[in-house]
C-alpha cells in the first residue's frame, strides 16, 4: 500500500470495534468506526474509506440492506463479518455486492489477507498481463498457463474459469458468478458443470493435495484462488 | 352397461311367458285329471284346479293367475261337470263351487301382485344399500381424494347408465369452471348455469327437476351438512327416464360424495394447521439458536482478535509468546466445543436440513482435511479415492463437518504420527465415506453407544466433548443416511458414513456440454 489506507468498521459490538481498530492500526490502516447502519452509510459518503468491514447483524437495519443501498452509489470494497454459520447469508451478501466475508470468530491473518485481496481488486485499474501465484503463472495475452515452469494445456472452459478466479485472486467467487460468466446467465443453477470443470482444473494445476493448494472450496458458496502467503509472486 | 337398478327381481318370468306357463299348467292338470275323474268324482277335480290357482298365485302375476282361474273354471264345467262337454245345466252346488273358484282366483291374483310389489321394493332397497356401500368402499376409502372421486364417477356411470361429471368447490368458495379431471363429459354454458344454480341454491336442477328442466343433464348439489362442496352432473342418454327411486339414489350419491369431500377438506386443514405449528416452532428455535450463537461467538471473536494483536505487539519475549500461543490453542479448543454444542442443539431441535447440491467428493474431502488441519497434530492423512467417482448430490458443508469430526476423533485415538486413511466410494446410489485409523480401536463396551451424545470412550484423551460422533450421526441422518463403527482386523477403528445419493457421471455431463 502506497499511503495509509482508511478502513471503516460498522459493527454494533464496541469490543469488536475496539479490537479491530487495534488490529487494523497495527497494519497501518487509519480506522473509522460506526455502530449502526445509517451512520455507517453517511460515514462512507463523507469520509470515503478505502475499505469497509460490515457486520451483518446491526441494530437499526439489516447489514444486507446497508449493502443494497451502498451499492447504488459506491463501489467501495466491503468485507462482511458474519457470525452465522450457514452459507445462505454469505451467498446473499456476496450476490448483493459484498466482496468477501469472514466468519466470526475470525483468524486475524485471514481477515487481513481478505482485506488486502479485496482492496487490490478494487485498485487494479488495467488488467495486468501476467498473473502469478506460487507455482502458477498465467499469461493473459498469450492465454498460456504454466505450472512449475512448464506449460499446460487447458480447454477453453477451464481457462475461462481459471481466469476469473485469478482476476479475483484471494477473494471468493460465488458459484453463481462463475456459472454466469463462463456459461452465461441461463446456467446459474447448473452447478454440476462447475463441479466437473473445477475437478479437471484441479487435476491440471494443483501440484499437491496438502494445505498449499491454490484452489479452495467455500462449501455452499464458491471458490477462492489463494495466493500463497509467504512466497511473493515473482 | 345396462342400468341394473331397473332390472326385474330374480326368479320371475316375463309377463308373456307367464301366460304360456299358465296355459301349460292348466292343460297339464286337465290331462292328468281326465283319467282319474271316474274314480275321484268331478268335485275332486275342481279342487285340483283350485290347487293350481293357489300354486300359480305363488309364482305368477295377477293376469296369469286370473287366466288359470277362469280357464280352469270353464274347463271343469265343460269337461268334468256332468253333463260332459256342455256348460249347462248347472246345479246350485256347482254354481257355488264355480263362484268360489273365481273368488279364490281373484283373491290370489291380488295377493300375488301385492307380494310382487313388495318384493320389487325390497329388491330396490337392497340394491340401493349395496350401491351406497359400494360408493363408500370405492370412493370414501380410496387412498387419495382424486382416485376416490374417479371411483365415484365410474360407479355412478355404471349404476345409472349415464355419463357423469363433477364440479368442485374452489378455495375461494366459488364453483370450479372446469369439471373434475376424470369426468366423462364437459358442461356447455347452459348446463354450467344450471350447475351453478344447483350449487348456489343447494337444490337439484336440470332435467327431471323443477328448475331449468329443458337441459340435457341433471345437476345435484354435493351437500355435506350446511355446506355445498360442489355439483354432480349426470347426463342420461336421450331416451332414459329416471324413476323417483333412482333420482333419490342419485341424490344420496351426491350427499355421500359431498361428505367424502368435506372429510378430506377437514383432514387437509388439520394437516395444514399442524404444519404451521411445526414451522413456527422451527422458526423460533432457529432465532433462538442464532441469538445464542451470536452471544457466544462475539466475545470469542473479541478474545481471539485481542490475542492476535498481543502476539504481534510483544515480539521477542519468549515466555509471553508461549503464553499467547497456549491461550490461542485453548481458544481454538473452546471454539470447537462451542461449535459442537451449537451443532448438537441444532440436530436435537430438528432444524438441521440438508441443502443438496452437486459436489465433487475429492473436493469435499480436501475441504474437510483443511477444517481439521489444526486439530490433528502430527497424524498423517492418506486419501484413497475411487477413480472416476461421479458427482453426488449432498450438503457439502454438513459432510465436511462429519469427516472433520471423524478425523479429529481418529487423531485423538491414534498414536503420534499414526496414519489416518480416508476412503470414498460410490456403489449404485450409495455414497460411502470411511475414516480409518491405526489406533487402539474401540472397546466392546463402547461400541453399542459410541454415537450417543456425551459418551466418551474409556481411552479418550482429554479435550473432547463427547459430541463429535453424535454430530456425525445427526448430519448423516439429515441426509437419510447412517454411520457405523467397527474395529479393523489389523487394529484400529473404522468409521463409515453411508448416504443414499443421486449421482452424475462426469462423462455424461461432458457429452451434454
Amino acid at each position: 500500500m502506497n499511503e495509509k489506507a482508511t478502513a471503516l468498521v460498522i459493527d454494533d459490538e464496541p469490543q469488536i470495534r475496539r479490537l479491530l481498530r487495534i488490529l487494523l492500526e497495527q497494519e497501518q490502516y487509519r480506522t473509522l468506526e460506526s455502530d449502526n447502519g445509517r451512520q455507517g452509510l453517511s460515514e462512507i459518503a463523507l469520509r470515503r474509506p478505502d475499505v469497509v468491514l460490515l457486520d451483518l447483524g446491526l441494530p437499526d437495519m439489516d447489514g444486507m440492506s446497508v449493502l443494497e443501498r451502498l451499492r447504488q452509489w459506491s463501489r467501495v470494497p466491503v468485507l462482511v463479518l458474519s457470525v452465522r454459520d450457514g452459507a445462505g447469508d454469505k451467498v446473499v451478501a456476496l450476490d448483493t455486492g459484498a466482496d468477501d466475508f469472514v466468519t466470526k470468530p475470525f483468524e486475524s491473518a485471514e481477515l487481513l489477507a481478505r482485506l488486502r485481496a479485496i482492496q487490490r481488486r478494487s485498485q487494479a485499474g488495467a488488467e495486468e498481463a501476467v498473473f502469478a501465484a506460487g507455482h502458477l503463472v498465467i499469461d493473459f495475452n498469450s492465454h498460456t498457463v504454466n505450472v512449475k515452469g512448464s506449460e499446460i494445456k487447458l480447454t477453453a472452459t477451464e481457462y475461462a474459469l481459471l481466469k476469473i478466479l485469478a482476476l479475483h485472486a484471494g477473494k471468493v467467487v460465488t458459484h453463481k458468478q462463475l456459472l454466469r460468466e463462463v456459461w452465461g446467465p441461463n446456467a446459474e443453477e447448473q452447478s454440476q458443470y462447475l463441479r466437473v470443470y473445477m475437478m479437471h482444473l484441479r487435476k491440471k494445476i494443483e501440484i499437491s493435495e496438502g494445505p498449499d493448494r491454490l484452489l479452495r472450496t467455500e462449501s455452499g458458496i464458491g471458490y477462492r484462488l489463494v495466493i500463497p502467503p509467504h512466497k511473493a509472486p515473482d | 352397461m345396462a342400468p341394473f337398478i331397473s332390472e326385474k327381481p330374480r326368479g320371475i318370468a316375463s309377463p308373456q311367458n307367464e301366460y304360456w306357463i299358465a296355459i301349460a299348467l292348466t292343460v297339464l292338470v286337465t290331462v292328468v285329471s281326465w283319467p282319474i275323474e271316474p274314480i275321484t268324482g268331478h268335485a275332486a277335480v275342481a279342487l285340483f284346479y283350485l290347487l293350481l290357482v293357489v300354486v300359480a298365485g305363488l309364482r305368477l302375476g295377477r293376469g296369469a293367475v286370473l287366466l288359470v282361474a277362469i280357464s280352469g273354471g270353464l274347463l271343469w264345467d265343460y269337461l268334468f261337470n256332468p253333463p260332459h262337454f256342455a256348460f249347462f245345466p248347472l246345479t246350485l252346488q256347482d254354481t257355488i263351487l264355480l263362484a268360489t273358484f273365481l273368488a279364490v282366483g281373484l283373491a290370489m291374483g291380488h295377493l300375488t301382485s301385492q307380494l310382487r310389489l313388495k318384493e320389487i321394493m325390497e329388491g330396490k332397497r337392497e340394491r340401493r344399500t349395496a350401491a351406497l356401500y359400494e360408493l363408500v368402499q370405492q370412493a370414501g376409502l380410496a387412498p387419495d381424494l382424486d382416485s376416490g372421486l374417479s371411483a365415484a364417477l365410474r360407479l355412478t356411470e355404471t349404476l345409472f347408465g349415464v355419463r357423469a361429471a363433477l364440479l368442485l368447490r374452489q378455495p375461494d368458495d366459488g364453483l370450479a369452471e372446469k369439471s373434475f379431471l376424470t369426468s366423462s363429459f364437459s358442461l356447455d354454458a347452459k348446463e354450467r348455469r344450471a350447475a351453478q344454480w344447483a350449487f348456489s341454491h343447494c337444490a337439484p336442477a336440470g332435467k327431471f327437476t323443477e328448475t331449468l328442466p329443458d337441459g340435457q343433464a341433471i345437476h345435484l348439489p354435493l351437500q355435506a351438512h350446511a355446506e355445498v362442496m360442489g355439483v354432480l352432473s349426470v347426463l342420461p342418454s336421450r331416451d332414459t327416464v329416471l324413476d323417483s327411486a333412482e333420482k333419490e339414489l342419485l341424490e344420496a350419491f351426491a350427499v355421500l360424495i359431498g361428505n367424502i369431500l368435506q372429510k378430506e377438506q377437514l383432514l387437509q386443514s388439520i394437516k395444514q394447521a399442524e404444519m404451521c405449528v411445526a414451522a413456527e416452532r422451527v422458526q423460533l428455535q432457529r432465532a433462538l439458536l442464532q441469538s445464542v450463537s451470536h452471544e457466544l461467538k462475539t466475545p470469542l471473536s473479541a478474545v481471539q482478535a485481542g490475542l492476535e494483536a498481543l502476539r504481534r505487539e510483544i515480539g521477542g519475549s519468549q515466555r509471553s509468546q508461549a503464553a499467547v500461543f497456549e491461550s490461542q490453542q485453548a481458544l481454538r479448543r473452546l471454539r470447537r466445543v462451542i461449535n459442537n454444542l451449537l451443532d448438537m442443539t441444532r440436530i436435537e431441535s430438528g432444524v438441521v436440513h440438508a441443502n443438496l447440491d452437486w459436489c465433487d467428493v475429492g473436493e469435499l474431502i480436501q475441504a474437510a482435511t483443511d477444517l481439521a488441519a489444526d486439530g490433528i497434530g502430527e497424524n498423517r492423512i492418506v486419501i484413497e479415492l475411487d477413480n472416476n467417482l461421479p458427482l453426488v448430490r449432498v450438503d457439502q458443508a454438513l459432510l465436511e463437518q462429519c469427516i472433520c469430526n471423524l478425523l479429529l476423533n481418529a487423531s485423538a485415538h491414534s498414536t503420534v504420527g499414526g496414519k489416518i486413511e480416508i476412503r470414498a466410494q460410490v456403489t449404485g446410489q450409495q455414497l460411502f465415506l470411511s475414516v480409518l485409523d491405526e489406533g487402539r480401536g474401540i472397546s466392546e463396551a463402547d461400541l453399542p453407544r459410541i454415537f450417543a451424545a456425551f459418551q466418551r470412550g474409556a481411552t479418550a484423551t482429554p479435550g473432547g466433548t463427547g459430541l463429535g460422533l453424535a454430530i456425525v450421526e445427526g448430519f448423516a441422518q439429515a441426509h437419510g443416511g447412517s454411520v457405523s463403527a467397527a474395529n479393523r482386523p489389523s487394529g484400529g477403528a473404522e468409521f463409515t458414513i453411508k448416504i443414499p445419493v443421486e449421482t452424475l457421471r462426469a462423462e455424461v455431463l461432458e457429452r451434454l456440454a
